[in-house]
């Protein structure tokens, strides 16, 4: 008698708590999604061009959608982005995975050493190198117009940095396969195409998909790079370009917030598709790294 | 293997620099004999962003190869905001567009790091001629012509809401602000920075007056913001930003919660569309501070068209006639029937059309207290919005003068050795009796000074031949006492202080007063 | 029974193994946290040790490097003595084509080059050109015309290549002799040397990593290492806006860009307190955003992955779809929110809530509200990132601890505070410290969400202004930016930067009671 009614108290606590973090978890997402709900409606409003204090527009339409494409040079930001996204997630990942895998599973005597220079590169601000990487890629004729050679150069040579996710995914990999392998007479380079890379799919998806994200947002270096040549910006220089100002933020602020609901749309479509081995990857990489 | 492979790829990147370091020139060929600067030309040219002025500029190119047979120009036109176009080519002057459109509080800096071509004897003529005043010296430095004024009307006046504030409170900074509380609506005024703060200073006749050497560093500033009239300004700044109402902001959007905008024609459009009806333009108003009245100066100024210097001189000139013809009243008119834009063009600024602008006239109504914002050290800048932040968080009288002291420490800062700071004193006289003012001329700066050779020091700087730093008197270097006697011990207060990295030599002339000091 | 066991124990001793596990949980605490200080002095006295060590080896190293040369060179049969002239020469001998070739090709390239351009760019090096660009007038064309001179920036530059490239060279020459020695050697005890084909074979077996790691570390060299070879250059320089070295020469100024930093000026051009003011705000926000971020990332993984909950997917997706959308819009937009013009003080009207200008919310106007504002928005970015982290780690503890736990009557809190904490703190160390250093660079959220503002009347500089909110790296990009863009300064400040960075992490890797070891998890 007396167990079942704690058994009851139990039941009664959990059903509480769970009520609890429902509402938590409701709040929370209400919290997260409500600034992105404003944007689509702002992209939307066809009354007025710049910011107001209310959020459902009064007049609904496409109008800025269609402004977008048609009197400004988005679609060239666009394109440029996107072409620079699909380089660098394929050339990117090449290079984390060949960096990471040696990292992880390979001894060498300079690996130590290696790995500790790339630590301290890290402490070092990103930023300052900019002066100088744009110079450089200025006198290879890689900016302005060019700039997407140049970008993408860029982000895929100094990308070897990022290793530390997947190197902490390789490392949850037993060691035991690779020797096994090694023993059945594979060479270390067929270790990894036959062994490895089959067991790291969740890594490998999840290196595509942040490569593939990263351009989207450069703001910094995309700056320079473009150095105010419309043809050589990406979407986020473009897009901050077109609210530069307080005259054209006045002109531009819907049609900056429908640039921002398109270029979400791309990223979004496929992170839904690949959530699973994002989820994974952070889970499995990034803890151990 | 690995190390050979780098070193071999690093070697083709340092051979790929070096190849790239040969200059390719794509100045015309200059075979038509008739014309002497008849050639094909490939430039690339920063306007404003603002949709349409491409176009025009284009147009207007074309018709200037039309006027001259045999030059063919081909334009990369890409729209810049005049505000970032200076700090843009600043950082690669090698690669910087050809032309490039800029306000005028960038001038310095840029003939500072030589990106204006310097306009022709002929050229600087025909500037001053079609200009007002005011265009003319904004595009000076020292006594030559940089540059070519595209517009006249970058100052700032008032936009207001006439259903909010009344015809007849236009006048006065404290009505407005009254009105605007009352009905709830907010007072936009960039007061944090320093080109609005002025307006304070400037209606109550501080001066603030910089002098360039020729090579476009700083020789002086006559500089009277810490003083009574300074205090006034500062009081009258306290009154708006103290105000629920204040807005430290210049933005056209404002207009959705503001009554008042204190911006400029940039803005209009924007302001129009918001208030509809009850847009209205009139000047800045006064501002009373102990039962006296001061009307609110602002700065006029230009923006302008300016030329990279290159090393061929047919290019040059055809860029410096083009310059011209984008200058001239043709032109000047065109943008003003497309965008509104203020002409600095005597001819043009004389056309009904400019004088029944609504924000136009608010403006020349403004000039007559505007000062031409003339030629000013990039520093002041950051120095002089602070104003405007501390009148907002002072408490007492106090705070406010505390606040214009700070402010004449760091602009007297700004001027000196190469634009860096000279501070401190000789024995007997301080830096705030203005007992001394320090000149540069090529290589050698002399500090001259103001006062009898008796009253100071008791003679003692006399015996003062030559003074190096690795001699034994201390440092030059930042911050460090440079002691001027070669004994320190003998004399502990007698010091110089010197904010300039570097060797110099400090030479006194007992005959002439002059104290040099020579960079090493 | 507490007290007996703790009677002659103090948490300022050393203890060992046994007399620490007999510690209360409150006194374990205490003794790490004592212990941690008390370890910091022999740190940096062991730090000191190991530079002098370092500093020593490299000595010892080179001299074992010469003593090499030289006794290669006296023992080494002729092809040996050729090659200390002709790179490779020894290798092609022997019979090592394309490794001997590689050799020689790159000693021509090497010469080549030193003579086309290399002597040319280090003769400047030292004074970083003499010549200044100028200006004659043309009357004929009544124009001015520029008169090109010496650039600084080209000087520096590609004389530090030039270094670097006889750095490398020597390396390269030294590798030439090496490989001679070895290959006597080998040929004496009667074994043969590796064909050109082998080579290459073993490049994709023992030497696998040789291949796998050439192009990302070129990479790294040439567009990271570089440039920061190149940026700490630049603070031993007067490059700025007004020496930019294509229109003014800049020169070298040895340190006295440091001391500007840290001398206690006289004047309001206080760098070094606006430095330290800077430093403190960026240091308070690494720890508020790292904890605050850590420690929510926990309680909404907790939430999310509770026995019972539904849904799970969705709430993650909801989160994690917000890192969908690249921050320069998500930040930007959300700054505009809090505005005094912006959607929450309008919606606050509309509620009624506010009525009078006199209420309307500034919040990014005073320097608090700016700061809480920077850290909250701070926590909507990071939260997902880090729920995932945290969903990773619970899922790896084991069940049966929790179910234990739960048999000997722990409730919740003390489940959470007894085994997922201490777990979670353990695991992810490392990850802590990395984003910690993350936020100390953190420009995004500040600069687009702020701007660095209020603007903050003292830290005025001759540099420019800063505001509340300003952290070191959003203060250099408006050095940089700003009117006298003194990239000196700004270089200072990166290499403070990086000096900062560097010895927390210096300290808390060594100082740390449970320093994980990589191969704790393979």
């Amino acid at each position: 008698m007396d167990k079942k009614k704690q058994h009851m108290g139990m039941k009664a606590k959990t059903r509480l708590s769970n009520g609890i973090i429902y509402t938590a978890l409701t709040i929370i997402s209400i919290i997260w999604l409500f600034p992105f709900f404003c944007l689509v409606c702002e992209s939307f409003r066809c009354e007025s061009t710049y910011q107001v204090e209310y959020i459902i527009p009064q007049k609904w339409g496409f109008d800025n959608y269609i402004n977008l494409f048609t009197k400004t040079d988005f679609p060239i930001w666009f394109k440029n982005t996107f072409i620079i996204a699909l380089f660098v997630s394929v050339l990117q990942t090449i290079i984390v995975l060949c960096m990471s895998y040696t990292l992880s599973r390979l001894r060498f005597k300079s690996r130590k050493p290696l790995m500790n220079l790339m630590l301290i590169l890290g402490m070092f601000p990103g930023f300052l190198s900019l002066i100088l990487l744009y110079k450089l890629l200025s006198s290879w004729g890689m900016t302005n117009a060019n700039s997407i050679p140049g970008l993408i150069l860029v982000y895929v040579a100094s990308s070897g940095m990022g290793y530390y996710v997947s190197k902490g995914y390789f490392d949850t990999i037993p060691r035991s396969l690779d020797e096994a392998a090694r023993v059945d007479g594979c060479t270390r380079a067929q270790v990894l195409t036959k062994v490895i890379l089959p067991l790291a799919k969740p890594i490998v998806i999840y290196t595509i998909l942040t490569a593939f994200m990263g351009p989207w947002g450069d703001f910094m270096l995309a700056n320079y790079v473009a150095h105010a040549t419309s043809a050589g910006m990406n979407v986020a220089v473009g897009l901050q370009n077109m609210i530069g100002t307080s005259s054209s933020m006045a002109a531009n602020y819907t049609m900056f917030c429908a640039g921002g609901v398109i270029v979400a749309i791309p990223i979004t479509i496929l992170f839904m598709a690949l959530q699973k081995y994002y989820v994974e990857g952070v889970t499995g990489g990034a803890v151990k790294g | 293997m690995k190390k050979l492979l780098i070193l071999l790829l690093s070697l083709t990147m340092v051979f790929g620099l070096v190849g790239c370091n040969k200059e390719n020139n794509d100045s015309g060929n200059n075979n038509n004999s008739a014309n002497p600067l008849a050639g094909t030309y490939n430039i690339k040219m920063w306007v404003s962003e603002v949709a349409g002025v491409k176009e025009l500029f284009q147009k207007h190119i074309q018709e200037f190869c039309d006027a001259n047979p045999g030059v063919v120009i081909n334009a990369t036109i890409e729209g810049v905001t005049e505000a970032n176009a200076a700090t843009l080519v600043l950082n690669d002057v090698e690669t910087a567009p050809d032309m490039y459109c800029f306000a005028q509080d960038q001038l310095a800096r840029l003939v500072q790091a030589d990106a204006l071509l310097v306009a022709g004897t002929a050229a600087a003529e025909e500037v001053k001629k079609v200009h007002d005043a005011t265009s003319v010296s904004c595009a000076t430095f020292g006594d030559k012509v940089y540059a070519y004024p595209i517009t006249g009307d970058n100052g700032y006046f008032m936009f207001y809401d006439k259903s909010v504030v009344k015809a007849e409170h236009l006048n006065s900074l404290e009505d407005i602000i009254a009105d605007c509380e009352a009905a709830n609506k907010q007072i936009s005024f960039e007061l944090e920075n320093a080109w609005y703060t002025a307006a304070f200073f400037i209606g109550t006749g501080c001066k603030n007056i910089w002098t360039a050497n020729p090579d476009g560093t700083w020789a002086d500033v006559d500089d009277t913001y810490n003083s009574a009239e300074g205090l006034v300004a500062m009081k009258g700044l306290e009154k708006i930003t103290k105000s629920k109402a204040y807005v430290n902001s210049s933005k056209g959007d404002d207009a959705t919660g503001s009554a008042v905008i204190v911006s400029g024609t940039w803005a209009t459009d924007t302001i129009k569309k918001i208030w509809g009806d009850n847009y209205g333009a009139a000047a800045l108003p006064s501002f009373t501070v102990d039962g006296k009245t001061y009307h609110l100066g602002s700065f006029s100024g230009i923006k302008m068209i300016g030329i990279k210097p290159s090393n061929d001189n047919v290019r040059n000139a055809v860029l410096q006639q083009l310059a011209l013809y984008l200058s001239s009243e043709k032109c000047s008119k065109d943008r003003f029937d497309q965008f509104s834009w203020g002409p600095s063009v005597k001819a043009v600024q004389e056309s009904d059309a400019v004088k029944n602008d609504v924000a136009l006239t608010a403006f020349y109504a403004q000039s007559a207290y505007a000062i031409p914002q003339g030629q000013i050290n990039d520093g002041w800048w950051g120095i002089a919005g602070g104003l405007g932040a501390s009148a907002k968080t002072a408490k007492s009288e106090a705070d406010l003068k505390k606040a214009l002291e700070d402010y004449q420490a760091a602009v007297e800062g700004l001027v000196g050795l190469e634009g860096y700071v000279f501070v401190g004193a000789w024995n007997g006289w301080n830096n705030s009796d203005k007992t001394f003012k320090l000149s540069k001329n090529g290589d050698v700066y002399t500090i001259e000074l103001d006062v009898p050779q008796s009253d100071y020091m008791g003679g003692r700087i006399v015996s003062i031949t030559t003074w190096e730093n690795d001699k034994g008197c201390a440092q030059v270097v930042n911050g460090k006492d440079l002691i001027n006697e070669p004994d320190p011990a003998n004399n502990p207060d007698n010091n110089i202080i010197f904010k300039a990295a570097g060797k110099y030599a400090v030479t006194y002339n007992e005959t002439s007063g002059e104290i040099s000091i020579e960079k090493k | 029974m507490t007290e007996y066991n703790n009677k002659n124990i103090s948490i300022f001793s050393d203890l060992n193994d046994l007399d620490y596990l007999r510690l209360s949980k409150l006194q374990a605490i205490g003794y790490d946290v004592v212990h941690f200080f008390k370890k910091i002095p022999t740190f940096f006295v062991n730090l000191f040790k190991a530079a002098i060590a370092i500093i020593k080896g490299f000595f010892v190293k080179i001299k074992d490097e010469c003593v090499d040369i030289v006794t290669t060179f006296t023992n080494g049969d002729w092809k040996t003595k050729v090659s200390y002239l002709v790179m490779g020469f020894g290798s092609i001998a022997r019979g090592q084509i394309l490794r001997g070739l590689l050799f020689l090709v790159f000693e021509i390239v090497f010469i080549v080059y030193m003579a086309v351009a290399g002597f040319y760019w280090l003769g400047k090096y030292s004074t970083l050109g003499t010549l200044k660009s100028g200006s004659v007038y043309d009357p004929i064309l009544d124009t001015y015309v520029r008169v090109e001179g010496d650039n600084s920036f080209k000087i520096l530059l590609y004389g530090t290549l030039t270094i670097l490239f006889i750095i490398a060279f020597i390396y390269t020459w030294r590798l030439n002799v090496k490989q001679n020695r070895i290959a006597e050697s080998i040929l004496k005890s009667g074994k043969k040397l590796k064909s050109g084909k082998e080579d290459l074979q073993s490049m994709m077996d023992d030497e696998f990593h040789k291949t796998l790691l050439a192009l990302p570390v070129f990479g790294i060299f040439t567009f990271t290492v570089f440039p920061i070879i190149f940026m700490i250059l630049v603070a031993f320089t007067n490059y700025d806006a007004a020496h930019d070295g294509y229109s003014n020469l800049f020169t070298w100024v040895g340190l006295s860009n440091f001391n500007s930093l840290f001398s206690i000026n006289t004047g309001t051009d206080n760098l070094s307190f606006a430095f330290g003011e800077i430093l403190s705000w960026t240091l308070m926000w690494a720890v508020l955003a790292t904890f605050t971020n850590y420690f929510l990332g926990m309680l909404v993984a907790i939430m999310i992955n509770k026995k019972g909950i539904k849904f799970k997917k969705m709430w993650r997706g909801i989160l994690v779809l917000t890192s969908a959308v690249p921050q320069f819009i998500s930040l930007l937009y959300v700054s505009k929110m809090f505005a005094v013009n912006g959607v929450l003080n309008g919606i606050l009207v509309k509620w009624g809530i506010i009525h009078d200008l006199s209420e309307y919310l500034r919040l990014w106007e005073s320097p608090t509200t700016a700061r809480i504002m920077v850290v909250l928005i701070n926590v909507w970015i990071g939260i997902p990132y880090l729920m995932l982290i945290a969903t990773g780690i619970l899922m790896n503890i084991p069940t049966d601890l929790y179910e234990s736990a739960s048999v000997d009557g722990a409730n919740t809190w003390q489940q959470y505070t007894k085994i997922t904490l201490p777990y979670m703190l353990f695991v992810t160390g490392p990850y802590l410290l990395t984003s910690f250093i993350g936020n100390i660079n953190n420009f995004n959220v500040i600069f687009l969400l702020s701007g660095g503002g209020p603007t903050n009347p003292k830290l005025l500089t001759s540099a420019g202004a800063a505001g509340d909110t300003d952290l070191l790296i959003t203060w250099l990009f408006k050095i940089v930016n700003g009117a006298g863009s003194k990239y000196y300064l700004a270089s200072v400040i990166g290499i403070m930067i990086f000096v900062v960075v560097a010895s927390l992490s210096l300290i808390v890797y060594n100082v740390m009671p449970s320093t994980r070891n990589e191969e704790d998890y393979s």
